[in-house]
């Protein structure tokens, strides 16, 4: 069925080069290729933007960003598929990476950075490792501490990387009560302004996030893209105010 | 800078919705071929001491044919005693026509050759449910089928990948006048639809009727050759055939067309109160009517059916999805293998009045069981309510997904290299996830059954959604369905001799309810 599809496709397709195209339509292809999960292309298509002189920013927004927007739309209506928003945050990490460093010389306010890992006694990660990937893929920085994390664990990766969220997740039952105690310490050592907690896993729901004193609880990895965006946002409107 | 050359493909969200929205027409096969065994509950001994009781029973007790001299005399001919309208049959009289000349399988044609089906074998044609004199949905209730009720049924089920025939009497079109409802019932089955369908059987005339619109959409010769309708043949049992009944089979098998022969039985009240004696009179009910086509035309195919439940010995009222009936269709699915005729049974069969729990339950038990014993002709696969008598909307949407769900279950396990996948252990390896390997990648879509009813998402997106149980989420999909559902291309010149057909038909005799 794919091989008849991409058959198709390539019978009524044209030769063309990224480069030749129009500004408009190299974004709109851009978005194309964020949906489908082309590493390469992104890459390909930041630097030619770059090269014609857009502003590294502008290249995140309209291209970037724009693009992903769809693709987290159509993933929240269950159109598009795990593996297919996978490829598609990879894409984005790909670019993400040309533009991060030329971002920070011109001084421009990145995304975000979160720090991610699941709570001690517990080693399930695929549901943490798919919210990683999809920050990364909204254009987050995500520093992923793994597995099995204790309290300094936590406070050296927050330490280390200064971000703006911190993200805990747990599976069990027995596990998620460790979040509660990773929370308090922040509070006793008075760091806990510093960070937006978010926290996620089947077990929890929204009142659990309160009880734990966090900042939000995430059902799941859109969810966490969203609720990272709009903390964030009221944050530094906070913080500028 | 890497520049390289690449094809311009209409890539993104519009390129993928249509690639899927093509790739899910074109999976919809003209009908299931199994490939896990059956299950076979029963040693040779049991089955043969079913058998010999039910020779017995036509040997010592007999079956009666109601006002139908014509059966009389064939099974005279064919060395049957006959007193009165009561015929006993020697031991192996009726198996022994049977297996000489009843085919094991055969091919109903459909308009669309694509949606040709074989019935028998190691095949299963799933079937809309068929009957019900009244609908329910959740916006007006229950109320009297309309033959707008019944086309909307044809379309669904034409929309359905799961269900392969369009069925018969989807419900009964109570608006019509009873003598001329026929015409309007196989008239929407051709019109609206493209799968191959059922006859009208409520008069020997009314057969006919059905066979000449066949001729006109399949030609004279063909349908004489070739089995363009399965009918259905209700025995009423115990052990008695009526003159509507053997007058509607014989019409068809003088046609060559395929006929279900089938014992209805609701143990207790048409039947001993027990399993392996029900199945030994549907055995012996089943090969009389089997055997009786054959001698009308040698080859006919005939379908060994059967539909058996139990009743509340408290109530006297019908029961299904419990555990007795399920004994009795394992039985009989052997039998009819044993005999060498393909075998109708189950569907989606419950005494619940609205598609709740009890609806489901008893539905699925049904389902299950039959798909398991290798039924080869499904009818009552989708909208079956309240013992027949009502053809919900809602629980049609529900027992499709169950349809499309058995498809998936009787194909089996692929041993294939790509069923192993050790290419996707080798890139992923130990404490890692799948999600997005290259062998993940290039199956997901059609990895695994996708429901198009459940909700899976977590409890807060689900209250987001607006907390809606199953029969909310059906009600949206029929009205969708039907809303999209575009009619398969009919030649306009038969078409028209239709329509020409039945008006012409129609104005030949007044209108009766009855």
């Amino acid at each position: 069925m794919n091989s008849s599809n991409e058959q198709a496709e390539m019978d009524d397709a044209e030769d063309f080069e990224l480069a030749d195209l129009p500004d408009d339509e190299l974004v709109h292809q851009i978005h194309d290729d964020l949906y489908d999960g082309l590493k390469e292309e992104i890459e390909e298509g930041t630097n030619i933007l770059l090269e014609r002189g857009w502003a590294a920013e502008k290249v995140l927004n309209e291209a970037l960003v724009g693009g992903m927007k769809i693709v987290g739309i159509d993933f929240r209506d269950g159109i598009l598929f795990v593996p297919e928003v996978l490829l598609a945050a990879n894409a984005m990490k790909g670019g993400m990476t040309i533009l991060r460093p030329l971002l920070a010389e011109t001084g421009v306010k990145p995304i975000g950075k979160m720090v991610i890992g699941t709570v001690k006694g517990d080693i399930h990660d695929i549901g943490k490792n798919l919210v990683g990937m999809m920050m990364e893929g909204a254009g987050f920085e995500v520093i992923d501490i793994g597995i099995n994390n204790s309290v300094d664990d936590y406070f050296e990766a927050m330490e280390q990387h200064h971000p703006d969220i911190l993200g805990m997740s747990a599976l069990l039952t027995t596990t998620m009560p460790y979040m509660k105690v990773v929370v308090d310490e922040m509070v006793k050592k008075g760091i806990r302004g510093d960070y937006i907690v978010m926290v996620g896993g089947a077990p929890l729901n929204e009142e659990f996030g309160v009880a734990v004193g966090a900042d939000a609880y995430c059902r799941d990895a859109s969810q966490a893209v969203q609720t990272g965006q709009r903390l964030l946002q009221q944050r530094r409107a906070a913080a500028g105010a | 800078m890497n520049v390289r050359a690449r094809k311009r493909s209409a890539g993104g969200r519009e390129a993928k919705l249509a690639a899927r929205k093509e790739a899910s027409r074109k999976h919809a096969p003209a009908f299931i071929e199994r490939r896990i065994p059956v299950y076979e509950m029963l040693d040779e001994g049991s089955l043969e001491l079913i058998e010999s009781n039910a020779d017995t029973l036509l040997q010592e007790i007999g079956v009666e044919f109601r006002d139908f001299p014509q059966a009389l005399k064939l099974f005279k001919d064919a060395g049957a005693d006959v007193t009165g309208e009561l015929v006993r049959f020697p031991r192996g009289l009726c198996r022994s026509i049977v297996k000489a000349t009843a085919p094991a399988e055969y091919t109903q044609y459909a308009r669309n050759p694509e949606r040709n089906v074989i019935i028998g074998g190691p095949r299963t044609v799933l079937v809309p449910a068929y009957g019900s004199p009244f609908v329910r949905d959740l916006d007006k209730g229950r109320r009297y089928a309309t033959l707008e009720d019944f086309r909307n049924f044809v379309k669904l089920t034409y929309s359905s990948t799961g269900l392969h025939h369009s069925g018969g009497t989807v419900c009964e079109p109570v608006d019509i006048p009873v003598n001329k409802r026929h015409f309007d019932m196989v008239y929407s089955h051709i019109k609206y639809s493209d799968k191959p369908f059922m006859g009208s059987v409520t008069r020997p005339e009314r057969a006919e009727d059905s066979v000449a619109m066949a001729k006109i959409v399949f030609g004279d010769e063909f349908v004489e050759n070739n089995a363009v309708m399965t009918s259905l043949i209700n025995v009423n049992s115990p052990l008695t055939y009526d003159s509507t009944m053997l007058g509607s089979l014989t019409v068809y098998a003088r046609h060559n067309q395929a006929t279900v022969i089938s014992p209805f039985i609701l143990s207790g009240a048409m039947s001993p109160v027990t399993v392996a004696a029900t199945a030994a009179q549907i055995l012996a009910e089943a090969l009389v009517g089997m055997a009786y086509a054959q001698l009308v035309r040698p080859g006919a195919p005939v379908i060994f059916g059967m539909f058996s439940s139990a009743i509340s010995m408290q109530s006297g009222a019908p029961t299904f999805g419990t555990p007795e009936p399920s004994l009795v269709l394992y039985t009989v699915a052997s039998l009819a293998r044993r005999l060498g005729v393909p075998f109708r049974s189950g569907g989606g069969l419950c005494s619940s009045k609205i598609p709740d729990a009890q609806a489901a339950y008893e539905s699925a038990n049904t389902l299950q069981t039959a798909a398991l014993a290798g039924v080869n002709f499904m009818l009552h696969t989708a909208g079956w309510l309240e013992g027949g008598l009502s053809m919900g909307y809602e629980k049609f949407i529900m027992d499709i997904d169950q349809a499309d769900m058995l498809a998936v279950l009787l194909h089996g396990v692929d041993f294939s290299e790509n069923g192993q996948a050790m290419d996707a252990f080798r890139e992923v390896g130990p404490g890692k996830h799948f999600l997005g390997c290259a062998h993940t990648r290039a199956n997901f879509e059609t990895a695994f059954y996708r429901s198009k009813v459940a909700d899976n998402n977590s409890f807060e997106q689900w209250e987001e959604d607006g907390s809606l149980d199953t029969a909310m989420r059906a009600n949206k999909i029929w009205k969708k369905m039907l809303a999209e559902y575009e009619a398969p291309p009919l030649d306009p010149a038969i078409d028209e001799a239709l329509l020409d057909f039945m008006a012409r038909r129609k104005a030949q005799f007044a209108d009766q309810n009855y």
